[in-house]
C-alpha cells in the first residue's frame, strides 16, 4: 500500500478530462481550495489588526501590517500565554514521548513476533483489545492513581515531564506495537539467524539488524503519534493542569483564551503562533507525514 | 541507537531535576485583576525576596476545575480561594486556622468557622443595576425612586420609547449566554436577588427552602416577572452572544441605560472612559419597596495547612496592613477593601457607589454560593438562557425553575 | 548464565517497559474506573461506600445525559456523511489530471495538522463575528446572528468544523485507494466507451470498498470521541429543551462526562457515564471486526 501511495502521478487511474472540462474542474477545485484555506487567511489578516478594528468591522483587510508585530509582542511574554516556554514544553514532551513510544514498542513487538508462545499471543491480544478503551474511562482514576504512585515513589507523576511522557507511552504503545507487529511479521528470519550464528547477542541482533529494517514503519508510528501528542488537549489538561509550570501549546492557547475576555486580535495572533511550528514542519516533511497518515489508517 | 537512548535518558534526568517553584503559589479566581495581582506579587518579591506565583482560574475556565487540578499536582497551592460553605466543606481538611493573625484585627468580614478565623476577605463586592445618570436625567427619571417593580416597569418603558433620542441600543445591558460562559450573571447573581432582597443579612429563609427543593410561591412568581422585565428590555443578541467585554462596552459607550454587573468591572469600565456619572440602583423586584444593593465578601483567601504557612500568612498580613497593599486593593485593583484600617477611598464609580450603599447600611446578603456545585451556573443558567432565547415563556420559565429547584432535594 | 536464559532475560527486558506502562496507565486505572462507577467516590478522598447500580440508574434518568447521547449519535451520523462525501469529491478532483493537483492534495490536508482547540477558537471567531457581519450586510436574518448560539444551527457549526478538519485526512485514504486501482482496468472501461460517471460508480467505487470501510470506521470513532473542538467552539451551549428539561444543545458525550465530574463535582456518576461510553465504543469495534471478517469471506 505504501508503494502505491507514493506512485508517480502518470500511473494513476484518475479522470482524464478534455480541455473545456479540465478548466471547469480546475476552477471548481480552486474554489474549494480557497474555501478550505479561508480560515487561515482570516487568522493571518486579523493578526495584523487591532481589537478595535476587528470589533468595528470583523470583515476587513489589515491597514497596517506592522500591527502583527505589536500583537505578537503583546502576547510573547504575556504570563498567560508565554509562547516560547509553551513551544519548548510541547517540543520536549512530543520528542521524548515519540522516542520512548517508538523504541519500546518496536522492542516489544519484535519479541512478541519472534516468540510464538501462549503468553506472547495473549499479551498481543491484550494490547489490541486495549485499543478500544477510550481515554474518558481511565482519565479520572488515572489522576488519583498517578498521585499515589508519585507520592509512593517520591517522583511526581503529575505536573511533571516524566509523568506525562509515561502516560503517553501507555496510551500510545498499543497501536504502535500493533503497527510494528504487522510489519515485523513480514521481515524474513534469515538475517537474524545469521547474526545469531555470528554470536551476536539478542539485543545486538535487534539494534543492529532489525531496527534499521524498520525505518519505513517508524515513519508511520512517529507521524501518527506525533500529530496526536502535539495537538492533544485533554491529557495535558489533566496531567499537567490548566495553569501549571509545564504547559503545552494547546493548554497555553486555551488558558489564554479563558483568562482574557475576548480580545480577538490577541486570540487570532495566538492561534497563528500555535499553528506555525507544525505547518512549517509539514512544508519540509510533507511526503513523510502524508505517507505515515495513509499507512497508519490502512493498518 | 545507543547514543539516542543515552541522550533521551540524560534529557529525562535533567527534566526531573529542573523546575524550581515559587515560594508562595496562589490560586485565585478574579480574572479581571489578574495583571494587577501579578504586579503586586512582583512588588512583594522585590520587597521581601519571596517569589509569588499567581495562578488564575475563572471567567470561562472554571475556577474549581483549575483548583482541583492544582491540588492533584505535586505542588499544592499555599493560598487559594473559597467562595463559601460548599467550597469550604470540600477543602476543609486543608484549610489552616488564622485566628489571631494581624489582619484579623481590622475586619469584621473574615470567614469564621466555630469561632475561628479561617478566611481572609478578598474585598467586599456589590452589585445592583448600574445606571447612566445623564441618560436617566434626560428621560426625567430619578434613580432614587427605583425601589419597586412598578417603578422599574415604568422607567424601562419610558426609556424604551425614547431610545432614539437618547441614542440607546437597549435599555439594560444584560448577558445570559452559555456559549459565552456568562451564566454566573443570571444563575448566581440574579438568582440571589430572589434569595435575599428585602431580608436581614444572615436571614437564610429562602436559601434554606431552595436547598429543600421548595420556593416561596408568591415571591418566586414576582421574581420571575422581574427577570422577564429585564430580559424584555435587554438586547436579545446581547443576551445570548454578549461577553463580559461587549456587555460593558454597550453601557460604557452610552448605548444602554442600565448595566447588570458588579463593581469588579471597574478597572475595565474606567479604561473605556465613560463621560457620565454612574451609580447603583437596587434590584427592587417586589411590588413593596426594597432599597439596597447586594454586598458581600465574594470570596476569601485561605491558607493551605500543608503549604508554606508562615510565608503565606506574612503575605496576607502585608496585603491587609501595608500602604502598598491598600494602594493595590483600592487604586490598582479597584476593589472595596474589607479592612477598617484602609482609609483610601476608591476613585472608580462602581466601587464608590458600593462603598456609599455600604456606609448607609443599605445592603442585602449574598447566599447564591450556598447552592450545590454547578447548580446556579449550570442548571439554572441553562433555564435563564432558554428564556432569554425566547424558546419558552415566563410561565414555563417559572415551572422549569421550580422543577430544577425541586431536583436539589433528591 | 546459559545463553538460553540470557536470551530469555533480554526478551523479558524488552517487553518490560511497555508492559509496565500498559499496567500503570491503562489496566490499573481501568479496573479502578469500573470499580469507582459502583461507589460514591468523590475524586478527592477514598471511597466511603459502594452503591451498586445507583450511579447507572441516576445517569439513565438524567435528561442531560440522554440528550448528549442522542446528540452525539446525530453528530456522528451527519459527520460520517459530510466528511466522506466531501473527502471523496476532493479525492476525485485531485486525482484527475488538473494542474497543481499535488499542491491541492497537500493543502487540503493542512487543517488536519492543527489541534481542535486552536481550530475551535478560529471558527468561533468566524461563526460569531465574521458570518454575522456578512449576514447583516446582506440582510440575511439567519446569518445575522451567531450560528453557535442558535440551538437549531449549532450542530451545523460542529459538523462544518469537523468536516473541514477531517476531510483532508480521509481524502488521503481515498487518493491512495484510487491510485491503487490498476490503470488497465480503467483504460479498458474507457475503451469500452463507459462514461466517466459510469466508471466511477461501476468500477472505482466497488474497487474502493476497503477504503470506504476504513474511512467509515475512522470517522465513526473520531466523531464519537469528539472533545477538543466541542470545548473550544461551543462549550456545549446553547440551551435547548429535552424531556421538558433544559439541556445543553451541543454537549457531546465526552464533554458531558468531563462536566459531570468537574463542573458538577460528581466523579462517580461521571465515571459511570465513561463506562457506558466504553461499552458503546466496544460494540462499534466488534461490529467493525465482524464486518471486516465477513468481507474477507466474501473476497
Amino acid at each position: 500500500m505504501a508503494k502505491q501511495a507514493a506512485a508517480p502521478i502518470e500511473r494513476m487511474a484518475g479522470y482524464k478530462p478534455n480541455k473545456g472540462r479540465k478548466i471547469a474542474l480546475e476552477i471548481i477545485t480552486l474554489i474549494l481550495f480557497i474555501l478550505f484555506m479561508l480560515p487561515f487567511v482570516i487568522v493571518l489578516f486579523n493578526s495584523m489588526r487591532t481589537n478595535q478594528d476587528i470589533i468595528n468591522a470583523p470583515v476587513g483587510f489589515p491597514t497596517d501590517l506592522g500591527q502583527i508585530w505589536r500583537n505578537v509582542a503583546e502576547i510573547w511574554n504575556n504570563p498567560n500565554f508565554n509562547f516560547l516556554s509553551a513551544l519548548r514544553d510541547s517540543v520536549i514532551i512530543t520528542v521524548l514521548s515519540l522516542a520512548v513510544i517508538s523504541i519500546f514498542s518496536s522492542m516489544a513487538a519484535w519479541v512478541l513476533v519472534r516468540n510464538k508462545t501462549k503468553w506472547s499471543t495473549f499479551l498481543f491480544m491484550a494490547y489490541v483489545a486495549a485499543m478500544v478503551i477510550p481515554f474518558q474511562v481511565v482519565m479520572f482514576p488515572l489522576l488519583t492513581w498517578f498521585k499515589s504512585v508519585g507520592d509512593f515513589l517520591g517522583i511526581p507523576m503529575l505536573r511533571s515531564y516524566q509523568g506525562i511522557i509515561f502516560a503517553y507511552l501507555g496510551f500510545g504503545e498499543a497501536m504502535s506495537i500493533f503497527i510494528f507487529h504487522g510489519f515485523i511479521k513480514g521481515v524474513p528470519l534469515e538475517l537474524e539467524e545469521a547474526a545469531d550464528i555470528d554470536g551476536c547477542s539478542r539485543a545486538g541482533t535487534f539494534f543492529r539488524i532489525v531496527l534499521p529494517l524498520l525505518q519505513p514503519v517508524f515513519v508511520t508510528v512517529l507521524v501518527l503519534n506525533g500529530l496526536w501528542i502535539w495537538n492533544d488537549y485533554l491529557l495535558p489538561l489533566l496531567v499537567l493542569g490548566a495553569s501549571g509550570n509545564i504547559r503545552t501549546i494547546p493548554l497555553a492557547v486555551q488558558g489564554f483564551n479563558g483568562a482574557y475576555v475576548k480580545q480577538w486580535h490577541l486570540i487570532m495572533t495566538s492561534t497563528l503562533l500555535a499553528m506555525l511550528p507544525i505547518v512549517i514542519l509539514y512544508l519540509f516533511a510533507q511526503k513523510y507525514i502524508v505517507q505515515g497518515m495513509v499507512d497508519g489508517s490502512i493498518k | 541507537m545507543k547514543k539516542l537512548i543515552a541522550v533521551v535518558l540524560t534529557l529525562a534526568l535533567m527534566m526531573t531535576a529542573a523546575s524550581a517553584l515559587a515560594d508562595i503559589v496562589i490560586v485565585q479566581n478574579k480574572v479581571e485583576i489578574t495583571s494587577q495581582m501579578e504586579e503586586f506579587a512582583k512588588l512583594y518579591e522585590e520587597k521581601t525576596g519571596v517569589p509569588v506565583k499567581v495562578i488564575t482560574g475563572g471567567g470561562s475556565s472554571d475556577y474549581n476545575t483549575v483548583l482541583k487540578a492544582e491540588m492533584q499536582s505535586g505542588r499544592e497551592p499555599d493560598i487559594f480561594v473559597i467562595e463559601g460553605p460548599s467550597s469550604y466543606d470540600l477543602w476543609k481538611d486543608k484549610i489552616a486556622d488564622m485566628t489571631g493573625a494581624e489582619w484579623t484585627q481590622y475586619t469584621a468580614a473574615a470567614y469564621m468557622v466555630d469561632g475561628k478565623a479561617v478566611g481572609f476577605p478578598v474585598a467586599v463586592e456589590g452589585y445592583g443595576l448600574a445606571y447612566n445618570k445623564s441618560i436617566l436625567d434626560k428621560a426625567g427619571i430619578d434613580p432614587a425612586t427605583l425601589t419597586t417593580y412598578d417603578a422599574y416597569e415604568a422607567a424601562f418603558e419610558k426609556l424604551d420609547s425614547m431610545k432614539e433620542e437618547l441614542g440607546l441600543d437597549m435599555v439594560v445591558s444584560m448577558v445570559a449566554g452559555t456559549t459565552t460562559g456568562m451564566t454566573w450573571v443570571t444563575g448566581l447573581h440574579n438568582f440571589n436577588v430572589y434569595l435575599t432582597v428585602g431580608n436581614e443579612r444572615n436571614d437564610t429563609t429562602y436559601i434554606d427552602q431552595v436547598l429543600e427543593g421548595k420556593v416561596d410561591e408568591e415571591r418566586f412568581h414576582q421574581y420571575c416577572q422581574y427577570v422577564a422585565l429585564i430580559f424584555k428590555y435587554s438586547d436579545p443578541d446581547m443576551l445570548l452572544n454578549g461577553t463580559q467585554d461587549s456587555q460593558l462596552a454597550a453601557f460604557a459607550n452610552g448605548k444602554a441605560a442600565f448595566y447588570h454587573q458588579g463593581n469588579w468591572m471597574d478597572p475595565s469600565l474606567v479604561a473605556l472612559n465613560p463621560d457620565f456619572e454612574i451609580a447603583y440602583a437596587p434590584h427592587a423586584f417586589l411590588h413593596e419597596e426594597t432599597d439596597g444593593i447586594l454586598v458581600n465578601p465574594p470570596s476569601w483567601y485561605v491558607i493551605n495547612e500543608n503549604g508554606n504557612k508562615d510565608e503565606a500568612l506574612a503575605y496576607l498580613n502585608f496585603l491587609a496592613t501595608s500602604e502598598e497593599g491598600a494602594d493595590y486593593m483600592v487604586n490598582k485593583a479597584a476593589m472595596v477593601p474589607a479592612f477598617t484600617n484602609v482609609t483610601l477611598a476608591p476613585a472608580t464609580p462602581l466601587s464608590k457607589s458600593v462603598m456609599d450603599w455600604n456606609a448607609a447600611g443599605k445592603t442585602y446578603d449574598w447566599q447564591q454560593y450556598k447552592l450545590p456545585d454547578g447548580f446556579g451556573m449550570g442548571t439554572l443558567g441553562q433555564i435563564y438562557e432558554l428564556f432569554a432565547s425566547g424558546a419558552i415563556d415566563v410561565d414555563t420559565f417559572e415551572t422549569m425553575m421550580k422543577d430544577a429547584i425541586a431536583g436539589i432535594a433528591k | 548464565m546459559t545463553s538460553r536464559t540470557k536470551r530469555k532475560l533480554t526478551e523479558f527486558l524488552f517487553l518490560l517497559p511497555t508492559l509496565i506502562a500498559f499496567l500503570m496507565v491503562i489496566i490499573i486505572p481501568f479496573i479502578f474506573g469500573i470499580y469507582y462507577s459502583f461507589t460514591d467516590w468523590q475524586g478527592t478522598g477514598a471511597v466511603t461506600q459502594t452503591v451498586g447500580f445507583e450511579n447507572y440508574k441516576a445517569v439513565f434518568q438524567e435528561p442531560g445525559f440522554l440528550h448528549s447521547f442522542l446528540v452525539t449519535l446525530l453528530f456522528t451520523v451527519l459527520n460520517i456523511i459530510t466528511v466522506n462525501v466531501v473527502a471523496f469529491i476532493i479525492s476525485l478532483l485531485v486525482t484527475s489530471e488538473i494542474r497543481g493537483r499535488n499542491v491541492y492534495r497537500a493543502g487540503f490536508f493542512v487543517p488536519n495538522l492543527i489541534g481542535g482547540i486552536v481550530l475551535g477558537l478560529v471558527w468561533q471567531f468566524i461563526f460569531s463575528n465574521i458570518l454575522p457581519s456578512i449576514g447583516q450586510t446582506l440582510g440575511w436574518p439567519t446569518l445575522s446572528k451567531s450560528l453557535i448560539s442558535n440551538k437549531d444551527t449549532v450542530m451545523f457549526t460542529l459538523v462544518t468544523v469537523n468536516t473541514w478538519q477531517y476531510a483532508g485526512y480521509i481524502m488521503l485514504i481515498y487518493v491512495a485507494a484510487i491510485q491503487g486501482i490498476s490503470k488497465s482496468v480503467m483504460e479498458a472501461a474507457e475503451v469500452d466507451g463507459a462514461r466517466y460517471w459510469t466508471r466511477v460508480t461501476r468500477i472505482q467505487i466497488p474497487l474502493m470498498a476497503n477504503a470506504f470501510t476504513i474511512s467509515l470506521f475512522l470517522t465513526l470513532t473520531n466523531s464519537f470521541k469528539m472533545y477538543d473542538v466541542n470545548v473550544a467552539l461551543t462549550n456545549g451551549g446553547p440551551v435547548s429543551v429535552f424531556m421538558n428539561k433544559p439541556v445543553q444543545a451541543s454537549e457531546l458525550l465526552a464533554l458531558n462526562i468531563y462536566n459531570t465530574a468537574f463542573k458538577y463535582n460528581n466523579m462517580a456518576q461521571g465515571q459511570a457515564k465513561a463506562v457506558i461510553f466504553f461499552i458503546v465504543l466496544t460494540i462499534f469495534s466488534i461490529i467493525q471486526v465482524s464486518w471486516n471478517k465477513s468481507k474477507e469471506v466474501e473476497a
